[in-house]
């Protein structure tokens, strides 16, 4: 990505620039659309709200005096007679990551103003996303099944109940609440809300391409916390 | 819908214009300012009584609002004190009152001062009055989120309070709200009460995210030309600071709420370790209770500075203009602001010192809570200064300034000894931790409010309060508050612990009941003292003496709107160009002891002004 | 009259208020007179500078109080002068925290011949345990608790055995003897806090927390509970009585163990049966006599 063109402002590079930058007026990030820098900042804020769920886990974790129940046994699916360790979030995962690829090359039909090719990337991403809460939610139902609560187990410590249903619920809120905003999102690319500028329900601001990669901003979140909640709970 | 947009008001995008037209001459060199980076602000223009004054996405009515939604919480907050200081000082004239009604009272009386009136008050009531206008803006950057912003914390309000009228009522656990005690029978209000907080909280939280976001963006991305970073008042950089403290402090405390709410209502154990409770063993077990208090307290702690970052940037600017003298080392105060913002999050464990934690911990938060006393004292020195050589108007608003000087520098000295380790173990928990904090939280941004109150209540409503009714205001306020909280520190020192509801049967009774009398008294006295305020407002509004532009001949931004108060907008059909730092009072060479930002070098041509 | 007058005034009765207050620390009774120390240099440099500071700034309000004809000065920094105050700040609070820190250090590091004392905590009162005669405390457990065993001592823990069990508020120590005090609670956090020694610390259920202190003046002393534990936490008192090695020798030969209390419950478990034999075989008279 190029610097932006800014009549009256030479950029220089590297930290002389960012320092320059930080010192002009107007603005510190040149060319930055209010929307995304407002998402970075509150995407700086959830991620200070998830390490706090993931570091009161690996402290609760650590400091347990009952065994914690071993993750590949209690997430194992048995598929053709054979039990198979962390497959569905084999699966969950791949289907997050792909749908975070979807989303980029909607972003980037986007600003190439190609409606159609932009809708129905937002519409695999929003279907990827609902297949993962979908398989959050068989997870959920799997384990509840198995004796699993918030407040026991029968496979352990009593807190692995009760951080696994908080943090992959807090986690597939997340999730889900993305997924409304693209099928939104979808429905405005298709009918052209971006291209013409049609002013939003709540906020009456015009519309326009840059939302998207807003929300993609979050999406990609959405998808990174997953890793870090994959490596922290299921692999250790 | 669509003729809200209409630039009504002809609003010019100024991407290509210069001050001096565009032309060739030497002055509007001299005068150049780079253009415009972005078109227009799209701002929404409300036309009904209800998206004028209600729902309104004006920057200055959402502060007002905060205001005095901020300020309505702030006096149920102050008869809770009352409440408190009546069963301490004349327990015969409480009978009413039994121990679980004086612990909820302690811990509503807390949580409504620190969080619900303090930071509400700093941030949503002076932030969004105060940014948009000084940094050269026409509204904030997201007016609708901004809006919302403030119908969140109404909501937030309406759930705490709620908290009164439930059975149980509300939580008695102190606004600390320690498990397990907070979610068990033995302390008041631990069903429904602890959870309506924790709601409330959370509410809280989203409403001030949405609220920072918005401080945050038109801070760094919506100044206007001219405005650097290093070009804009110390409140700015105060209210900045505070809210970037928000967005990475508040996680913790909705994060440690959450997992409160889930240890009460689903019975988890993140906090709950095995509990016997009349004799039976509960269901909990494998929990920590430090957990939450390193939770809480990584929130606790940057909260306070919260409170205190955007009081020193306020009040630097009310001792510069009412001194007539630029703020003392500029630059040192800027990085004092934001190094005490930073270090902040790393001294949240001077908290526990004696909670249990590991022991080791002690060293290293003692030195890093140290560490922070050397720019807050930094700042202290450079507020004295700037009234060195200064040309001191005394009147209401420095009053204030010097009434915040006294109890800053007292209630900061205090925290030094609570601050070192070993000082800390004989007086934490004792009457010298209220003391300590009621005086540098409590009276000294109080004094600030006030002062803030009183330099521009002429700019919001275009009228001077009145004087002499004012000084009487502040003296009662200043000496009353600082003999109820500077002899509490020697309660702290006899040992009386605090959270007690009477001390009966007690060595320390003789000695602490003539003591706590006084205390009650002087703080009754406090309390109705405000209501002068209270009728001054009322009075000026009806009578009062207008003010005219400007009225304190001050530099930064606010001061200069084509109308007073200034309208939606702010500016007008152009946007303010800057080319000075706010503190360009009594330049040699200049006519007048100010310039406004907005002077152009070449109407001050003969002076030696600082290159900002 | 002049603000600058009625500030002045402040700062001289605030002063003042210090020098005659008369509520000021208890009299020491415990070999933490470091703190005390730390304390009085932190006075001493705190209260210098607040002096200076507010004195400095009452001289300014009369000195360069407002002329129309007269201009402040224009001196936006003063770089040497920030370099010294910065220095002067750092030494002073160097001149707080290595005394501090070093006395921290000796709060942490327990004496070997401290004797440890079991502070169990519950809502809202306290009881004691002394290890015996073989030095060591027994292992407890929450679960354990009930009436027949009130410290939830493991039965299996042969140490526990010869615990002395005391179901007082009240403990005595003997004097010149450091004291490892072992914090337990059972239920909610509490603090063992007794102003005289000046040491403190939570006690936290789920784990075992500890300070130390040795006591050096002989008499009695009350305890505060000093962490808030629901609504009786001001009424959650205790006691403490230090006295001569001899008179503390009499008293603990006098205090009950657990054996004592296992012997002491077994008789009244025996008693018991033979009362209940008694009463059935009254009833079965009764039956006899129906038939």
């Amino acid at each position: 990505m190029s610097d932006p063109k800014i009549e009256g402002y030479e950029f220089k590079p590297g930290f002389k620039g960012m320092a320059q930058d930080t010192g002009s007026d107007q603005t510190m990030f040149k060319g930055v659309h209010w929307g995304k820098a407002m998402m970075w900042i509150f995407l700086l804020s959830d991620t200070f709200i998830f390490s706090c769920f993931l570091i009161s886990y690996m402290k609760g974790r650590g400091s347990t005096l009952i065994d914690w129940p071993n993750p590949s046994e209690v997430f194992a699916l048995h598929v053709g007679g054979v039990d198979v360790p962390l497959l569905l979030i084999a699966i969950m995962t791949f289907v997050l990551i792909t749908s975070s690829g979807t989303m980029a090359l909607a972003v980037k039909y986007g600003y190439e103003k190609n409606r159609k090719m932009c809708g129905w990337l937002i519409l695999a991403t929003a279907i990827g996303g609902l297949t993962f809460v979908g398989m959050q939610a068989f997870e959920w139902s799997k384990l509840i099944h198995e004796g699993v609560r918030p407040w026991e187990n029968p496979f352990g410590a009593k807190q692995f109940g009760s951080f696994f249903f908080m943090i992959t619920g807090f986690h597939g809120t997340h999730v889900s609440i993305g997924v409304i905003f693209l099928f939104i999102y979808a429905y405005k690319t298709f009918k052209g809300h971006y291209d013409e500028g049609k002013r939003g329900w709540f906020t009456t601001m015009k519309g326009n391409y840059v939302e998207i990669e807003i929300l993609g901003l979050y999406w990609h979140f959405v998808d990174l916390v997953w890793v870090f909640i994959f490596a922290f709970f299921y692999l250790w | 819908m669509s003729d809200e947009y209409e630039n009504k008001t002809g609003y010019q995008a100024q991407s290509s214009e210069t001050i001096g037209g565009g032309g060739s001459g030497t002055v509007s060199d001299v005068d150049h300012v780079r253009p415009a980076e972005i078109p227009e602000q799209d701002l929404y223009h409300g036309h009904s009584f209800i998206t004028k004054w209600i729902f309104c996405q004006d920057a200055k009515v959402i502060g007002v609002q905060y205001f005095l939604l901020a300020t309505f919480t702030g006096i149920i907050g102050l008869i809770l004190s009352w409440l408190m200081r009546l069963q301490l000082g004349f327990p015969e004239a409480a009978g009413f009152m039994t121990a679980e009604h004086y612990y909820q009272f302690v811990t509503m009386h807390g949580m409504i001062m620190v969080v619900y009136f303090l930071t509400a008050l700093f941030l949503g009531g002076f932030g969004n009055y105060l940014i948009p206008l000084m940094v050269g803006a026409r509204d904030m950057v997201f007016p609708y989120l901004n809006m919302v912003s403030f119908w969140s914390f109404f909501v937030a309000v309406g759930v705490l309070l709620a908290s009164f009228f439930v059975p149980g009522g509300p939580t008695g656990a102190g606004w600390t709200l320690y498990p397990p005690q907070a979610i068990l029978e033995g302390t008041p209000g631990s069903g429904m009460g602890i959870l309506l907080m924790c709601i409330s909280l959370v509410l809280f939280v989203a409403g001030f995210t949405m609220g920072g976001l918005n401080y945050l963006i038109t801070v760094l991305q919506a100044r206007t030309r001219g405005m650097t970073l290093m070009r804009m008042p110390l409140t700015v950089w105060g209210i900045f600071t505070a809210t970037i403290l928000a967005m990475l402090a508040f996680p913790a405390l909705l994060v440690g709420g959450l997992m409160m709410t889930l240890d009460n209502v689903l019975g988890t154990s993140f906090f709950m370790p095995t509990i016997l409770k009349a004799g039976e063993v509960l269901e909990y077990g494998g929990g920590s209770p430090i957990l939450f208090q390193h939770l809480f307290w990584f929130f606790g702690h940057p909260e306070v500075y919260i409170v205190a970052l955007p009081a020193f940037g306020i009040i630097s600017d009310l001792i510069s203009v009412h001194s007539r003298k630029n703020i003392f080392g500029y630059r040192m105060m800027v990085w004092a602001i934001v190094g005490i913002g930073g270090l902040s999050f790393f001294v949240w464990a001077h908290h526990m010192y004696v909670s249990g934690m590991n022991p080791w911990f002690g060293f290293f938060f003692a030195t890093t809570t140290l560490i922070i006393a050397v720019p807050t004292a930094m700042k202290v020195y450079n507020w004295v200064l700037t009234l060195w050589r200064g040309n001191i108007r005394l009147n209401v608003v420095m009053l204030w300034c010097l009434g915040f000087i006294v109890t800053f520098v007292n209630g900061g000295l205090t925290g030094l000894f609570l601050g070192n380790v070993t000082v800390d173990v004989p007086l934490s928990d004792t009457y010298f931790v209220i003391a300590h904090f009621h005086m540098v939280m409590g009276i000294a941004p109080l004094m600030v409010i006030m002062g803030a109150v009183y330099h521009w209540f002429p700019l919001v409503a275009g009228r001077f309060l009145d004087e002499t009714l004012g000084k009487w205001h502040f003296w009662l306020t200043f000496l009353g508050a600082y003999s109820i909280y500077f002899p509490m520190h020697y309660l702290g020192f006899i040992g009386v612990p605090r959270r007690y509801f009477e001390m009966y049967d007690s060595p320390y009774v003789a000695s602490a009941v003539g003591m706590n009398e006084f205390i009650s008294i002087a703080a009754f006295i406090v309390g109705a003292a405000q209501l002068i305020l209270i009728f001054n407002i009322i009075k000026t509004l009806k009578i009062g003496k207008p003010a005219g532009h400007n009225p304190w001949q001050a530099n930064s931004l606010e001061w200069v709107t084509p109308s007073v108060p200034p309208e939606h907008g702010n500016w007008g059909e152009k946007l303010p160009v800057v080319h000075r730092w706010p503190y360009d009072f009594s330049v040699p060479g200049a006519k007048e002891d100010f310039i406004t930002q907005t002077t152009p070098p070449s109407e001050v041509i003969e002076t030696e002004v600082e290159k900002t | 009259m002049h603000p600058g007058i009625i500030f002045f005034l402040v700062i001289l009765g605030s002063l003042l208020f210090h020098i005659f207050t008369p509520w000021y620390w208890t009299d020491i009774a415990s070999n933490w007179g470091g703190m005390d120390s730390t304390i009085t240099l932190t006075f001493w440099v705190t209260g210098i500078v607040f002096i200076a500071v507010c004195l400095f700034m009452v001289y300014c309000i009369f000195k360069f109080s407002y002329k129309k004809d007269r201009k402040a000065e224009y001196k936006p920094d003063d770089k040497k002068l920030e370099k010294i105050l910065t220095l002067v700040t750092t030494l002073g609070v160097i001149a707080l925290l290595a005394p501090g820190l070093m006395i921290w250090n000796q709060y942490v590091s327990v004496p070997k011949n401290a004797l440890e004392v079991d502070v169990m905590a519950w809502q809202w009162g306290w009881q004691y345990r002394l290890p015996g005669e073989d030095g060591k405390l027994g292992t407890t457990q929450v679960i354990n608790i009930n009436d027949n065993n009130p410290f939830g001592i493991n039965l299996d823990d042969p140490y526990g055995k010869d615990d002395v069990l005391i179901q007082s508020d009240v403990i005595n120590l003997e004097n010149n003897q450091p004291v490892k005090i072992l914090l337990r609670s059972v239920d909610v956090l509490h603090n063992w806090y007794v102003p005289q020694f000046r040491a403190k610390m939570d006690a936290v259920p789920g784990i075992v927390t500890y300070y130390w202190f040795e006591p050096n003046k002989i008499g009695k002393y009350e305890v505060l509970c000093a962490e808030y534990c629901g609504v009786g936490h001001y009424a959650m008192r205790g006691g403490v009585e230090v006295q001569s090695k001899e008179n503390y020798n009499n008293w603990i030969s006098e205090q009950e163990t657990f054996n004592d209390l296992i012997a002491k419950q077994k008789n009244i478990e025996f008693e018991n049966k033979k009362i209940v034999k008694n009463n059935n075989f009254l009833l079965n008279k009764e039956t006899y006599k129906e038939e």
